[in-house]
């Protein structure tokens, strides 16, 4: 059982870097779940229910080592309603996928029952990631062939990496209740220009207006200096680990063909640590003119950072009933994205230089709802079938939705199956066709950013999992 | 160099501690957030023979600026300013400062840049290639002077390394959002004021260089403005033999037998005063007027200026195409043809294109106040009709009140006898006469 946990352990530090999210959460970290739509959270009978819910444990009577595989292939493109002046749009829009093209995430989950009542497991998954890029540029190139939006944001990843040892009880033959203590590690980074000319390079340009421009109004200044800052970009890195909560409970009727399930996730409060580096082109009428204690460099200093980073909570109520050797099943999810307003980011170094002491990113998300509906045949005694739909309620108010967030409201359709290998070893794969509505966004505060346009996006999503009863597989072996 | 105003670093990073908030503005096709002028004596504000604070302050771009309500910082030298790009007539050295000139620039201390990049006496070839250059104050050569007082201030006594600009390098290094194009005229005026068909640009050479200035500028995807070259002999400089028949009070026929010159020729201000100066004194036997420097300019020479000039107009046409939807080409050559053909009605005034009819000031081929001010209404209006703008023009009649041009207009006024009605340059006197009939000129 040790090395059974430690290599669970292992495997889950190496899975490979994440990055997916409806808004920034990943929902399909469970593979025979996502062929139901991810509508699992009253069946939970695999490894993965320590992500799903953690109740569904008790009932499994075997151990179990599960890896779920995801791979996400997300074409978002963005047609800018405005552009500045020159700036050439692409053919296809500005791609919010310039690299990586593939994103890959992985889960691992374990399942040790210890008694008849008593279940214990691990799991390392990633419950929120992201990976926006819109990063086609080098910061030394024309400012016609650059992302319009960057000032907004031009690159994002959070990856929130859950060690999850869960234990779940039966407390009843028929009532289970589950949960668990993780260990959350995030990982934060954040790219975009800064100096905007029609944004923060004026509000540079106030301060600067008395020593250019003497003789003009100070307001009308404000705005020609502007343009003649160079182009600023800023990147910060972050880290922070936080403890994170898994609860869930699952009744299933005596006959075991219908069951309900409730889970929690808890909302976890990242306290960020790590760094900001700076960059500036060489641009900028106003840079030689500049003195030496006031270059840029020496204005914006690589610094040590902190920063608040919330990720929601999340609450899942199902239900689901076997009816004409089909397994029915329906989840509403609701993820309190609300609590997701800004990510504050603390500076260290604010004295001599022109770092502020905060620089607030305010989005103001609303709350999220999923509803997964999903079905499971059995065809043949060793092949399930799946099909599933999911509708999911965007968190991104439109006054958010730009290159860190190009989100909408998406409907995805699901089919997946799983193969009992003669060997033992349960195969799995689903496939998910997510549509995203267009979201064509009008945000008059946005205008100087060009975050305003036409959002068109789409994503294929598939998965392959193995999973086997280790005992039973090496004891053959053995 | 330190910043005035900004010693503390700590006040320093306090006040740009905003620098981070983020306030939108909207986006808009026409903006004239950063206008900037790339010309020569025109878009100045060069008039009189010196380039000084009270016509710069009133060139049609400061107009504009006005109007548009943006940042416009200008080089103004304090008077009596800086001769330099006043072909024909003589070229005083440069010192500097001159009498009642303290700073010479009047901004002090200075405005870190300008965006009226304008320098009297450019041509395509300087707006290229001439740097400011030390010293500030070049004894033997004023083009160099004036260029480095505008182009060249103050980074020529703020420290060393800083950039030296030419001035196409220094629009595009303004980054702007609106440049106007003011390009041309002295490379046609200069051998046209001189009667020296020679000077003339050769316009495959004028091509290139006009489309390498337009590449340049556009390198930041500002809005361009191209201008045309307008035609020097639709200016006041240039007084056709039969005009100045009226100005001079002699037949036609009187002034090509007593000053042999042709009946097509042109008469420039210092011919005007030579042969009305021979007249009223009753010389009997004047010399020829070819022999009197930069009074005549011969038919042969108009010709090949107008022929001249048609070339190169097409080819800032055609530049003005290659850059594409961004340029487009504003006809000020049809401005000054229209002055020329139909004066300037400024409220109880009238302006004409005569020399000393109120449109040009003393020099013949620089507007005054109310011209220039004429010249920013008709951009404007062509702003308005191209971007679908609502500016107003400002009132030629506010101008005129007070325009040095027109303080000594006689040729504006129908001569009832040989003499022309004297004005008072310095008192407010009522118009004398009636408002110009221009058949009646005739």
């Amino acid at each position: 059982m040790k090395n059974f946990l430690l290599l669970s352990l292992i495997s889950g530090l190496c899975a490979v870097p994440l990055a997916w999210g409806s808004a920034f959460a990943i929902n399909e970290l469970g593979v025979r779940a996502q062929g139901m739509a991810g509508a699992f959270v009253s069946i939970a009978d695999d490894g993965s229910a320590i992500f799903y819910n953690p109740a569904g444990l008790a009932f499994q009577k075997k151990p179990s080592m599960e890896m779920d595989s995801l791979v996400v292939v997300g074409l978002f493109r963005y047609f800018p309603t405005e552009s500045p002046p020159g700036t050439i749009t692409p053919d296809k829009g500005w791609s919010g996928s310039v690299k990586p093209h593939f994103i890959p995430v992985a889960s691992l989950y374990a399942v040790k029952p210890l008694t008849d009542r008593l279940v214990v497991g691990f799991g390392g998954f990633v419950p929120f990631g992201l990976a926006a890029n819109f990063t086609n540029f080098n910061d030394g190139d024309p400012q016609n062939t650059k992302f319009p939006g960057r000032f907004a944001g031009s690159r994002a990843a959070v990856q929130s990496y859950w060690f999850q040892p869960t234990v779940s009880y039966k407390i009843t033959p028929n009532l289970s209740l589950g949960g668990g203590v993780a260990f959350v590690h995030t990982h934060l980074f954040l790219e975009r220009s800064i100096l905007n000319p029609n944004a923060d390079g004026g509000d540079f340009g106030k301060v600067f207006a008395s020593a250019v421009f003497p003789t003009i109004d100070p307001a009308l200044a404000a705005a020609s200096i502007a343009r003649l800052l160079p182009e600023g970009r800023l990147r910060a890195a972050a880290t922070a680990n936080s403890p994170g909560f898994n609860l869930g409970l699952m009744y299933r009727s005596k006959s075991q063909k219908s069951s309900i399930g409730m889970a929690w996730r808890s909302a976890v409060v990242n306290h960020l640590t790590g760094k900001a580096a700076f960059a500036f082109t060489d641009t900028g009428a106003i840079t030689p003119f500049l003195p030496a204690s006031a270059s840029f460099s020496k204005l914006f200093p690589n610094q040590d950072i902190r920063g608040v980073f919330t990720t929601p909570g999340t609450y899942t109520v199902g239900a689901s009933t076997h009816a004409l050797n089909t397994l029915l099943s329906f989840d509403f999810e609701l993820q309190d994205f609300r609590r997701f307003k800004d990510l504050p980011i603390n500076f260290t170094k604010t004295v001599g230089t022109a770092t502020p002491p905060e620089q607030r990113l305010a989005f103001d998300f609303h709350n999220s709802y999923i509803y997964h509906l999903g079905l499971q045949k059995q065809v043949k005694p060793n092949l399930e079938l799946r099909l599933g739909y999911v509708y999911d309620v965007s968190p991104v108010p439109d006054k958010s939705v730009g290159p860190l967030f190009p989100d909408a409201n998406r409907h995805s359709l699901t089919m997946g199956f799983t193969n009992h290998r003669p060997s033992g070893i349960d195969l799995s794969f689903f496939y998910q066709a997510m549509f995203f509505a267009d979201r064509v966004t009008d945000v008059a505060a946005n205008a100087g950013q060009f975050t305003n346009g036409d959002y068109s996006n789409f994503a294929h999503l598939g998965g392959l999992a193995m999973s086997f009863n280790p005992s039973e597989l090496f004891g053959k072996k053995k | 160099m330190n910043l005035p105003g900004i010693k503390s670093p700590v006040l320093l990073a306090g006040l740009l501690a905003v620098a981070f908030a983020l306030p939108a503005l909207p986006a808009r096709k026409l903006d004239t957030t950063q206008f900037v002028i790339v010309g020569e004596g025109l878009a100045a504000g060069m008039a009189d023979f010196q380039l000084r604070d009270v016509y710069q302050a009133a060139s049609f771009p400061a107009v504009m600026a006005g109007v548009f309500k943006t940042a416009f910082p200008i080089p103004t030298l304090q008077s009596p300013g800086i001769g330099s790009g006043a072909p024909g007539f003589p070229v005083l050295p440069p010192r500097l400062p001159a009498q009642l000139q303290g700073t010479v620039r009047n901004d002090f201390p200075p405005n870190l840049f300008v965006f009226n990049l304008s320098v009297p006496g450019f041509k395509l070839n300087d707006s290229l290639n001439r740097r400011p250059s030390a010293p500030l104050v070049q004894s033997k050569d004023i083009q160099q002077s004036i260029t480095n007082f505008i182009l060249g201030y103050p980074a020529l006594i703020a420290g060393t390394g800083l950039p030296l600009w030419t001035q196409v390098e220094y629009a595009v290094k303004m980054n702007p959002t609106l440049v106007v194009v003011e390009l041309g005229y002295y490379d046609v005026l200069e051998p046209a004021a001189t009667n020296n068909p020679a000077g003339l640009p050769n316009a495959a050479t004028f091509a290139t260089q006009y489309a390498s200035i337009l590449a340049k500028v556009n390198s930041t995807y500002p809005q361009i403005i191209v201008m045309t070259i307008p035609d020097p002999f639709d200016t006041a400089y240039f007084t056709p033999v039969s005009a100045a028949s009226r100005l001079v009070g002699a037949p036609v026929s009187t002034i090509t037998s007593l000053f042999g010159i042709g009946a097509n020729d042109y008469l420039t201000p210092n011919g005007l005063m030579t042969v009305g100066s021979a007249i009223a004194a009753n010389v009997a036997r004047p010399a020829p007027l070819s022999q009197t420097p930069n009074a005549l300019v011969t038919a042969a020479t108009a010709t090949a200026v107008k022929a001249n000039l048609a070339s190169l107009n097409a080819a800032i046409i055609a530049a003005a195409k290659v850059v594409g939807p961004n340029a487009v080409v504003y006809d000020l050559q049809a401005f000054f043809s229209a002055i020329k053909q139909t004066g300037l009605t400024a409220g109880t005034k009238t302006l004409t294109a005569d020399y000393l009819g109120g449109f040009y000031s003393l020099d013949g081929y620089y507007p005054g106040q109310t011209g220039q001010a004429a010249l920013a209404n008709s951009v404007l209006g062509f702003l308005n009709t191209t971007y679908g703008k609502t500016y107003t023009p400002v009132s030629l009649t506010t101008v005129a009140d007070s325009d040095p041009a027109l303080r000594f207009t006689p040729t504006a006024v129908r001569p009832s006898h040989r003499s022309v009605v004297y004005r008072n340059p310095f008192t407010q006197l009522p118009d004398p006469g009636t408002p110009v009939n221009r058949e009646e000129l005739k």
